[in-house]
């Protein structure tokens, strides 16, 4: 299948802005309850879930805005590459040859 | 453990100007991460540290961050096609447990020689490492620059090939980047490998990546992704032992986070508009000018533990500044090679799209 150049694709704006909003939430929330998160997520034991499930919510909100903010700006992976090749077989490289037959003539 | 938890209480006032150079920082480390599947790590530690923050905080802090920015970059290049899953997972789990060993021979070493020890031991592990894999996989990529080969599928390794003609009956799977069926014991010790490394100069991917493709035989794309996955694996089991004892500076995390997440996507969308033999030379170039860099600080750490002469203080300075540069300038020469190589690729993309545009106007 050619790679359709003559296609363009519509931005998601909306998505990065609504990802670009939460994001800027999260993070002012972060920043502005620092010294509450710092006591809180230095605690140790059980409360050393507290930065890592703070930092799998921002791979998610963030990570999505960013995702979404190159793409708004046109900046994508290349259509090229994307597209699906052929799967290509290799050689077992456990396969021996097999023995060659010899003759073996007693005179 | 005691003496450790006196630094943690120094947690930095952070001001604008180190939340941006933080910020920044970030960025380059994922947009290189995104790439090679790896780095960026080894400047920001020393970068945190220069702004006061403790070690052990440092560490705790970047690998807190690295998780997460692992988790994005890697479903990015997943939907290139580029991650072998089950591979990243296995050789994760075994570079775990090289993260914890690594981590206790470090304290070993450091309570009975000192920080000065413990240093050198970084800086010589950090020079023959890099020495070794970092000249090798330059010069491949070189070669393979020169010998016009550059469109073609890589070939496998002689090593590579030797471990896929391997059958142990029972240990044996299937792995989809290899395309053949490879014994779990030879991920083993390379897995160990790559987390021992994390764990003494930060950055387990610099024989990780070369792992995968040297040894085990993944073309150097899937290489480079599948080592997201292992970062991953690595940064999560890394980062609960960390914030067990209270290490993490999470404002830290956050800041490096907010500009990682925007490099990693640039990074990854990057290996899409490069021949595969470039992901060899960014990691190639940066990790001989890493190496340069290290080569510096051990005349330090050689007279901080009477080997040599005592060095001036003044002596001392310049030589620290120039590690620092070196490796500063180590990230933005790959960062550089990345964009350009990305700004090249889309230019060529855009001509194509204008050309058929043109076609279909005719039509």
């Amino acid at each position: 299948m050619a790679t359709d150049y003559s296609r363009t694709r519509k931005k998601p704006v909306f998505r990065m802005l609504a990802f670009g909003i939460c994001s800027t939430a999260l993070y002012a929330l972060v920043f502005s309850y620092q010294g509450f998160i710092t006591a809180y997520f230095t605690r140790g034991a059980l409360y050393a879930a507290l930065p890592i499930a703070t930092a799998f919510a921002i791979s998610f909100i963030h990570g999505n805005f960013t995702s979404y903010f190159w793409s708004v700006l046109g900046i994508e992976a290349n259509r090229k590459a994307l597209r699906p090749r052929p799967e290509v077989t290799r050689p077992d490289m456990r396969e021996r040859p097999q023995p060659q037959p010899r003759l073996r003539a007693k005179l | 453990m005691q003496d450790v938890a006196q630094e943690v209480i120094k947690f930095i006032d952070l001001n604008y100007a180190n939340a941006l150079y933080l910020f920044i920082v970030g960025f380059i480390g994922g947009l290189v991460s995104g790439f090679i599947g790896s780095g960026g790590a080894f400047v920001l530690t020393p970068g945190m540290m220069s702004l006061g923050v403790p070690g052990l905080v440092a560490v705790a802090s970047n690998m807190c961050h690295k998780f997460p920015k692992a988790l994005v970059g890697a479903i990015r290049r997943a939907k290139y096609g580029q991650v072998d899953v089950k591979l990243g997972i296995i050789f994760g789990i075994f570079a775990e447990a090289g993260v914890f060993y690594g981590a206790h021979i470090q304290e070993m070493i450091k309570q009975r020689f000192g920080d000065a020890g413990s240093n050198l031991y970084v800086s010589t592990a950090f020079v023959v490492i890099l020495a070794t894999v970092g000249t090798f996989v330059l010069r491949d990529a070189i070669k393979t620059y020169r010998s016009g080969t550059t469109d073609k599928e890589e070939q496998v390794s002689k090593i590579a090939r030797w471990v896929q003609s391997i059958n142990i009956p029972g240990t044996m799977m299937y792995f989809k980047s290899l395309k053949a069926r490879v014994s779990v014991l030879f991920i083993v010790p390379l897995g160990f490998a790559t987390g021992m490394l994390a764990a003494t100069i930060a950055v387990g991917g610099f024989i990780g990546v070369p792992s995968i493709i040297y040894v085990l035989g993944a073309p150097s794309l899937m290489g480079s992704a599948t080592e997201l996955v292992v970062a991953f694996v690595m940064g999560l089991g890394g980062s609960l032992k960390y914030a067990l004892h209270g290490f993490v500076d999470f404002r830290l995390t956050a800041i490096i986070l907010a500009g990682s997440l925007f490099g990693i996507q640039l990074g990854a969308m990057g290996t899409t508009y490069v021949k595969p033999y470039m992901i060899k030379f960014v990691m190639g170039v940066i990790m001989v000018t890493v190496l340069f860099s290290r080569a510096f600080m051990i005349p330090v750490y050689l007279s901080d533990l009477g080997m040599i002469t005592t060095l001036s203080e003044m002596t001392v300075k310049v030589l620290k500044s120039t590690s620092f540069a070196i490796m500063v300038f180590a990230l933005l020469i790959g960062a550089f090679i990345i964009l350009r190589a990305m700004f090249q690729g889309r230019r060529a993309e855009q001509k194509l799209v204008l050309q058929a545009s043109l076609e279909q106007s005719e039509v």
